[in-house]
């Protein structure tokens, strides 16, 4: 296998496992609790910048050609803990948008403005991450001390992305199967029933946001340490649709179909096809990647809502059927709740 | 006073161009409550279909028209073979917002796999500035002013002194009531969408004349200010995002003028999400109630 393939295989396999972990992080937030995280790639955002900011150093490195605050250079795991905090820290002021009772369209807007906001505050900041150029020069963690070839050490990196994206999908799984998962959904599915029956739904949403954040900031941690750059184009509003288009199309509130939903729109889409051979003039392809995933979506809205895999509605039995020894079962039916605006504001 | 009078001067021209957008939008939004985000692609790619008349007529002022005449069929019909569709399916309030970025997406790649990334711009005749008052402007901007004016004249008196205007009022606070009194709810829905995707195509130009040099993704960076005059006047409010048009014109210009022009569009969406958050309703209207999507 010549490096150049094997190099193919080794970032799309980052990639996906990158993806996967955001994705999973979206999922408890807007699949399982039904909240509408509309500036989730800003999560990520942080999580990349915090990791490059605590293992790049002070900014007078590299002849301080690159202006960031915070400059450190922090021992290995740190950079991503540091990531993963970072994306649940600045997970919990944007989550309080989501308090108020707002129309689902006006929270989704409002959280699409913040989005923009913060870009261009970034953009235009030279001083705050070095605005529109980016960071750059992200050191691989540990790739001095171990003594690897190049490939050799990002196929470890590999495996690394693939063991922390699995141990966050094992405790997001842990959580959601938990008495909190099941008051999360409670709340997604009717807010006000879950209130009445005690269930303190403020802080669900800060709890879910906080975790979610952190998924995807430590995705943001482990991407920039892989591609060792990262800038404002790399996260604009429409990044955060191509999340949401994976998750409705694989199944919104399905472990499996998420996962499915990743390998098809973030992984197939849009990053196998940068590695195409460019044909028509320069942009062609982007823009037909976006054409693709645009209509993607709104054929799967139009013919399967509920997407490949369809959430399966857990029912629990009445104290009637307790007493008659019905065992415990699970009907499938279809439509994300989320997605039909069954929370938020009581309808009237 | 020469730096006020000139940031007042440029402030009412992008509110003139905000308005003539903002209004297009909050009317199809109020009559429909669909929030269309695709609404900047409409802009878009009526100001492409300008540049592509100009090369038949020579005149953008003449281009507008056909601009006008494609905002107006693409507005209605992504309504009539998406949006609808998808209401009828089911699709709710946050499900429509994905649906019109979605759309927006789409038109957007379509204008730039055709168009290519590269800056265009219309051939206009050599400018001369006026002096009106403390200000000075060009032609073509006391142009758009003066439709911007034309237009906002033409809105008003549809709504309040035509009968179609008065179906829209109603079927904007409530379709069922509007549909049982004998209104032809269909009919006026897709003739607002017409009016607002022909508002939209001019403003698209006219923010193209204004910009001077535009790609597919200008439109779209021009969209939440779009939005932030529509919300901060009440959504579904045409008055209101004639006033809010203004305030985010001059403030962003002022803002621009004084402090920092790279945060002049910021100021904007931090009014935008300060409203939404504090009183989505607006500033004068009692729209914002969570109804039905009407279709």
């Amino acid at each position: 296998m010549s490096a150049a393939t094997q190099f193919y295989i080794i970032s799309l396999l980052v990639f996906a496992a990158v993806d996967l972990l955001a994705a999973y992080g979206l999922n408890l937030q807007f699949g399982v609790a039904g909240l509408l995280s509309f500036a989730f790639i800003l999560f990520q955002s942080a999580g990349a910048y915090a990791a490059s900011v605590t293992s790049l150093g002070p900014d007078t490195a590299n002849g301080g050609f690159q202006h960031y605050i915070l400059g450190s250079t922090l021992p290995f795991p740190l950079p991503l803990v540091c990531a993963a905090l970072a994306g649940a820290l600045l997970a919990l002021p944007i989550g309080l948008v989501t308090l108020r009772r707002l129309r689902s369209d006006y929270q989704a807007i409002a959280l699409l403005v913040m989005s923009i906001i913060a870009t261009d505050l970034v953009t235009n900041d030279q001083h705050l991450l070095n605005g529109a150029a980016g960071l750059s020069l992200i050191p691989a963690p540990l790739q001095n001390r171990l003594a690897l070839t190049q490939v050799g050490y990002q196929w470890l990196f590999v495996l690394f992305c693939i063991v922390v994206t699995a141990a966050c999908y094992l405790v997001m799984r842990r959580l959601t199967k938990a008495p909190l998962g099941r008051a999360m959904r409670a709340m997604r599915d009717n807010e006000q029933a879950a209130l009445s029956l005690g269930k303190n739904v403020v802080w669900l949403r800060i709890i879910t946001f906080a975790v979610g954040g952190a998924m995807a900031g430590l995705s943001g941690g482990l991407l920039v340490e892989f591609v060792g750059a990262w800038a404002p184009s790399g996260w604009l509003y429409p990044e955060t649709f191509v999340l949401f288009t994976a998750i409705i199309i694989g199944g919104t509130g399905n472990d499996v179909g998420v996962l499915a939903g990743v390998l098809l729109v973030p992984v197939v889409i849009a990053e196998a096809t940068q590695f195409l051979p460019s044909i028509g003039r320069p942009g062609l392809i982007a823009a037909l990647q976006w054409i693709l995933i645009g209509v993607l979506l709104i054929v799967f809205l139009w013919l399967r809502p509920q997407g490949i895999f369809p959430e399966r509605k857990r029912r629990f039995p009445s104290a009637e059927e307790l007493s008659r020894g019905v065992p415990r079962r699970r009907l499938s039916i279809g439509a994300s709740a989320a997605l039909n605006g069954r929370q938020g504001a009581p309808r009237g | 006073m020469g730096t006020l009078a000139s940031a007042i001067g440029f402030g009412l021209v992008t509110a003139s161009i905000l308005a003539l957008a903002a209004v297009g939008f909050s009317l199809q939004f109020a009559v429909t409550n669909v929030l269309n985000l695709a609404f900047a692609e409409v802009m878009g790619s009526a100001g492409y279909i300008a540049l592509l008349s100009t090369h038949a007529v020579n005149n953008i002022w003449v281009a507008m028209v056909p601009a006008a005449v494609f905002g107006a069929l693409l507005s209605y019909g992504v309504n009539r073979l998406i949006f609808v569709p998808m209401i009828k399916r089911g699709t709710k309030l946050f499900g429509m917002v994905i649906v019109t970025v979605g759309v927006g997406l789409i038109i957007e790649n379509v204008i730039l796999a055709v168009a290519g990334p590269n800056f265009s711009g219309y051939a206009l005749p050599p400018v001369h500035t006026h002096h009106i008052g403390p200000f000075q402007l060009t032609a073509p901007q006391l142009i758009i002013m003066g439709l911007a004016v034309f237009a906002m004249i033409s809105v008003h008196l549809l709504l309040r002194h035509t009968k179609v205007g008065f179906a829209m009022r109603a079927i904007s606070v409530s379709a069922t009531l509007a549909e049982h009194s004998g209104i032809d709810t269909r009919r006026i829905v897709d003739l607002t969408w017409l009016i607002s995707g022909a508002l939209g195509g001019v403003a698209g130009v006219a923010l193209f004349i204004n910009v001077g040099a535009f790609t597919s993704a200008t439109a779209n960076e021009f969209l939440v200010v779009i939005v932030a005059a529509a919300v901060l006047g009440g959504v579904g409010d045409a008055y209101g995002a004639m006033l809010g048009a203004l305030v985010i014109g001059l403030t962003s210009e002022i803002e621009a003028a004084y402090f920092n022009p790279q945060y002049k569009e910021v100021v904007g969406f931090v009014v935008l999400v300060i409203v939404l958050l504090a009183r989505p309703q607006g500033i004068i209207a009692q729209v914002a109630v969570q109804r039905e999507i009407g279709r």
